[in-house]
């Protein structure tokens, strides 16, 4: 049981490492070619406003590496605090801080603090405030029940410890809080092969 | 994923599957059908 334990920790470090290697190099070279669709091309063919892809900073648009959509049924509101699980380059939180407005609050927390400060910059860029966090999404570095609505993108299934997140999420929202997230999901159990390959699992 | 969902006290559980999406890479995307992998959207809401 506990080398049991021991070789899934080592797995998931191991897992960490290749997911920060991975979305970093997303953010710093977007015009490279992923196992998945990135950038404006995928913003576009998951519904975003083509308004909110030229009105924030080209280096979120380009670094994008969402899975879907969660803003169509978000339903953010003037003065919601909205938490962005993975926030990534930023675009996201920044079309979250557009919908939240002045009175608002959108958190970012994502693994990579240089993607923190990248997001920021962004959300700056277009007069937006975002506070990022670096943290793990199991457990986040947020206090109870604050947050109106928790978005996310693509985010979870990178994580060995689904519950956890979900459990996560709840406790950070409001009671009445929503989630609205897009991610991947498998209709069976994955090989052992590939949960055990660090590069098509952070894929 | 729903599961977890329900299980962690959430109600209001909605999924549906994100219509366009797919793996840039062929064998990635034929690897990801064999094993029903799919985009969702997911909405829940934390009881009052």
């Amino acid at each position: 049981m506990l080398d049991a334990l021991a070789a899934q920790a080592s797995l998931e470090a191991v897992l960490k490492d290749e997911i920060l290697r991975m979305y970093q190099e997303v953010a710093d070279d977007p015009d490279a070619e992923f196992h998945f669709f990135h950038g404006r091309a995928a913003a576009e063919l998951f519904g975003y406003d083509p308004e909110w892809l030229d009105r924030a900073p080209a280096g979120a648009v380009a670094s994008f590496a969402g899975v879907g959509n969660p803003h169509l049924r978000a339903g953010i509101r003037e003065g919601d605090t909205v938490l962005d699980l993975g926030s990534g380059a930023g675009l996201d939180a920044i079309v979250a801080s557009w919908g939240a407005g002045p009175s608002g609050r959108v958190i970012g927390v994502d693994l990579n603090p240089a993607m923190c400060l990248k997001a920021q910059a962004h959300a700056a860029a277009t007069g937006a405030e975002m506070e990022c966090h670096q943290g793990a999404m199991e457990s986040l570095p947020l206090p109870d029940g604050g947050a109106d609505v928790v978005i996310s993108n693509g985010v979870i299934n990178l994580s060995f410890r689904k519950r956890r997140v979900v459990e996560e999420m709840f406790r950070v929202l409001k009671p009445g809080g929503r989630v609205s997230i897009t991610d991947i999901v498998s209709g069976k159990q994955l090989s052992q092969s590939i949960v055990n390959d660090p590069k098509l699992w952070a894929s | 994923m729903f599961r977890l969902f329900e299980e962690s006290g959430f109600t209001r559980v909605r999924s549906a599957v994100v219509p366009g999406f797919r793996f840039r890479r062929p064998s990635t995307q034929d690897s990801a059908e064999a094993y029903g992998v799919k985009a969702v959207m997911m909405t829940a809401v934390k009881p009052e």
